[in-house]
């Protein structure tokens, strides 16, 4: 009668009485779908879930198989537990094996070995910040994340029990209370850290390790799961890792990063308030090899991995990537932009402000600066290129030197040859008399255009520049105005303009300046400013 | 073998309109309705009901509804939590996802009941699920339709108001 017949049979008893073969219809529903079977109505339950195994192509250990609430187990018989024809039978396919499952999931300590994310870092500190964010990344699940940190803090003892003591297990002990009435796994969340320390001295057996890792990522999961778990999840593990990010800036910090701890606590106030799955994996990307490349030292290739790894993250996660890159960027430029310049002059800019300033407001200081050594050439190259005034000016001095390279093709040699800073045209002894003076101020000038020039190379990425240009000039002038102005010529401006205009030849200047309509007329020489087209007197005495 | 635990189900039943419909039903569709019921089904501690959001969960009660309104008993179940969060977030992927909730076809007493038949074997009781027909099979209930139900385009210029019928 109840023989169990494992085929389907085929003949269908008229009388009913022999049950034997008798097939039946059972519908099997998943969440997905429903698909009809038909069976024998006394096979067994492990007949039917190989049939269902094979159209559905999975393990029948990941069946489970519910009817009116009650588990079908294997060796049931379908007619005992009441399944008949047309019925429904519910089936739920685990995602893990059932063999694995210890039980109800407690979160009883983290395992101890790191698999296959160990990897050798020198520096402990930077290393499990490291490998925090590959674990981020490699695990976006709260769940696995979760528990492979504890595999990180076992791998880390030292950092483990600073990490562990305070903030975490305070952040979760605050955010107990909020949550306990939530859902009452998230309470198990603040017990994890105190097993978690007892565990690291206790624990180093590999198997039970792994098992207990399994059940750390099964409780977690099952926590994940928890319809609205999830949200609450959400600001705890944001907590947690906000805290984590900060407590590690400290520890990297005191091996002597700074920067990378500046990164972190950035990059963690910066996603404060954002996802948490889809920031952290993009936040610690940037870190990771921030803090190792700061380590290093190479900090323009930390720009690039940084950037590297921001292009690369998470879609959702880019714009605030974007945002920490910025400051990552703009941590990393200060120190690229000023490396180079503070090498040479080792002055703060302050120092440097101050010291174009005291030469704004003396030119001979110029002059002494220009002629000076090589390194004072670079002096004021700072305070230039942070002043955007002074950089406008710069631009048109750079400007005005290629039209002036174009116009007079002999003066390029002295304009492109930083080294010949003393002159190349003549050499100042062989000039006397009144050409010496004029050889002076071409000294002078030749010097500032040297700097000038070596200004507008330093900074060629096109800032703009405007440094004094009259003030300059001025000081190239120095002595011809202080004749102009003994002449009587008060105008100051003028007397520049003019100089400038015949290249520092004082006499074409006093005629051009005498040539000048009445406003130029010095008061003194009346006679003098009548001339009109001045071309005598005056020129040459008091 | 030891025996499975037998875990109990309930069904929190909510009225929307807190008394409202009752009084004024038969006044707006010209039939009775003792309530906008809303359900969730409270096991292993927790509750669980679907809306425009999801499938979410909270404690017992702590909806912003407040306690039920009636609690009816449907069973025990031998499904673990464990085994039921597994299949809550394989209905959070098929048939329950956030978008898919529509107030009249699949809304919270549809998941209710699906979830009872996981359960339990039994359905949830047909006043409830039977209140959506109710509702559109009156004039009052297609007008409301355009507006809650987003499927559904509102015809462009006729203005909704109360029926004729008074």
């Amino acid at each position: 009668m109840a023989q169990a017949r494992e085929e389907a049979g085929d003949s269908r008893l008229v009388s009913g009485r022999e049950l034997s073969s008798h097939i039946i219809r059972v519908s099997v529903k998943t969440p997905q779908d429903c698909q009809e079977f038909m069976l024998a109505e006394n096979s067994s339950v492990h007949h039917f879930k190989k049939q269902i195994s094979k159209r559905l192509h999975c393990d029948t250990d990941r069946l489970v198989l519910i009817f009116t609430g009650k588990i079908l187990r294997d060796q049931d018989i379908l007619s005992q537990r009441g399944i008949l024809d047309g019925t429904t039978v519910h089936l739920v396919v685990r995602t893990r094996l059932k063999g694995t499952l210890p039980g109800p999931g407690t979160l009883s300590g983290p395992a101890g070995h790191c698999m296959h994310r160990s990897e050798p870092s020198t520096s402990e500190s930077a290393g499990m910040l490291a490998r925090l964010g590959r674990l981020a990344r490699s695990s976006p699940e709260l769940a696995d994340f979760l528990g492979q940190l504890a595999q990180l803090l076992m791998a880390a003892p030292d950092s483990v029990v600073q990490f562990l003591e305070s903030p975490v297990v305070q952040g979760l002990a605050n955010e107990k209370p909020a949550n306990t009435s939530h859902t009452p796994k998230s309470s198990r969340l603040a017990q994890k850290p105190e097993p978690a320390l007892k565990a690291l001295e206790t624990l180093h057996n590999p198997s039970r390790q792994q098992e207990l890792l399994q059940e750390d990522k099964r409780g977690l999961e099952a926590l994940k799961v928890v319809p609205g778990g999830d949200n609450a999840m959400r600001p705890v593990c944001s907590d947690i890792q906000q805290l984590m990010l900060f407590t590690l800036a400290p520890l990297v910090t005191s091996k002597g990063h700074s920067a990378g701890s500046e990164l972190c606590k950035e990059v963690a106030s910066a996603h404060i308030d954002t996802d948490t799955t889809a920031t952290i994996p993009t936040a610690l990307a940037p870190a990771r090899p921030l803090a190792q490349k700061v380590r290093v030292g190479d900090v323009s290739q930390a720009r690039c991995v940084a950037s590297n790894q921001a292009s690369s993250g998470c879609g959702t996660g880019v714009p605030d990537v974007n945002s920490s890159q910025d400051l990552l960027s703009q941590e990393i430029q200060q120190p690229v932009g000023t490396a180079p310049l503070t090498s040479q002059l080792r002055l703060s800019p302050s120092a440097l402000r101050r010291a174009l300033h005291d030469l704004q407001q003396n030119p001979a200081l110029l002059h002494q600066l220009a002629t000076g050594s090589p390194l004072r050439h670079h002096m004021p190259l700072l305070p230039i290129l942070t002043n955007p005034r002074a950089l406008q000016a710069l631009i048109q001095i750079e400007k005005g030197l290629q039209t002036l390279s174009k116009e007079v093709p002999g003066l390029e040699p002295c304009l492109w040859g930083p080294g010949r800073s003393h002159g190349t045209r003549e050499p100042p002894e062989t000039r006397g008399g009144g050409q010496s003076q004029r050889v002076d101020s071409v000294q002078p000038t030749l010097a500032i255009l040297q700097l000038l020039h070596a200004l507008s190379n330093a900074c060629s990425q096109s800032t703009q520049a405007s440094l004094s240009s009259s003030l300059l000039i001025e000081g190239c002038y120095q002595q011809e105005l202080e004749h102009l102005k003994a002449m009587g010529f008060a105008n100051c401006d003028a007397n520049l303009q003019a100089l400038m205009a015949t290249g520092g030849d004082i006499h074409a200047a006093i005629e051009r300046l005498l040539g000048e309509p009445e406003a130029q007329v010095p008061p003194v020489d009346a006679h003098s400013g009548e001339g009109g087209k001045g071309r005598g007197t005056g020129g040459e005495g008091k | 073998m030891e025996p499975p635990n037998l875990y109990p189900v309930k069904l929190y039943v909510y009225d929307l309109s807190k008394g409202l419909a009752r009084r004024l039903s038969p006044i707006m569709l010209g039939k009775q309705l003792e309530g906008i019921w809303h359900t969730s089904i409270v096991v292993h501690k927790d509750e669980f009901y679907f809306g425009v959001g999801g499938i979410s969960s909270c404690p017992p009660g702590g909806t912003l509804l407040g306690p039920p309104d009636s609690v009816v008993d449907v069973g025990s179940t031998e499904v673990t939590e464990e085994l039921f969060q597994e299949y809550l977030s394989s209905l959070r992927e098929s048939l329950f996802r956030r978008e898919s909730y529509n107030v009249f076809e699949n809304n919270c007493n549809t998941f209710t009941n699906e979830v009872v038949q996981f359960l339990t074997g039994r359905k949830i009781p047909s006043y409830i699920t039977d209140l959506p027909s109710e509702i559109l099979s009156t004039p009052f209930g297609q007008a409301l339709r355009t507006f809650l139900d987003p499927r559904i385009q509102p015809p462009e210029g006729s203005p909704v108001g109360p029926p004729n019928g008074q």
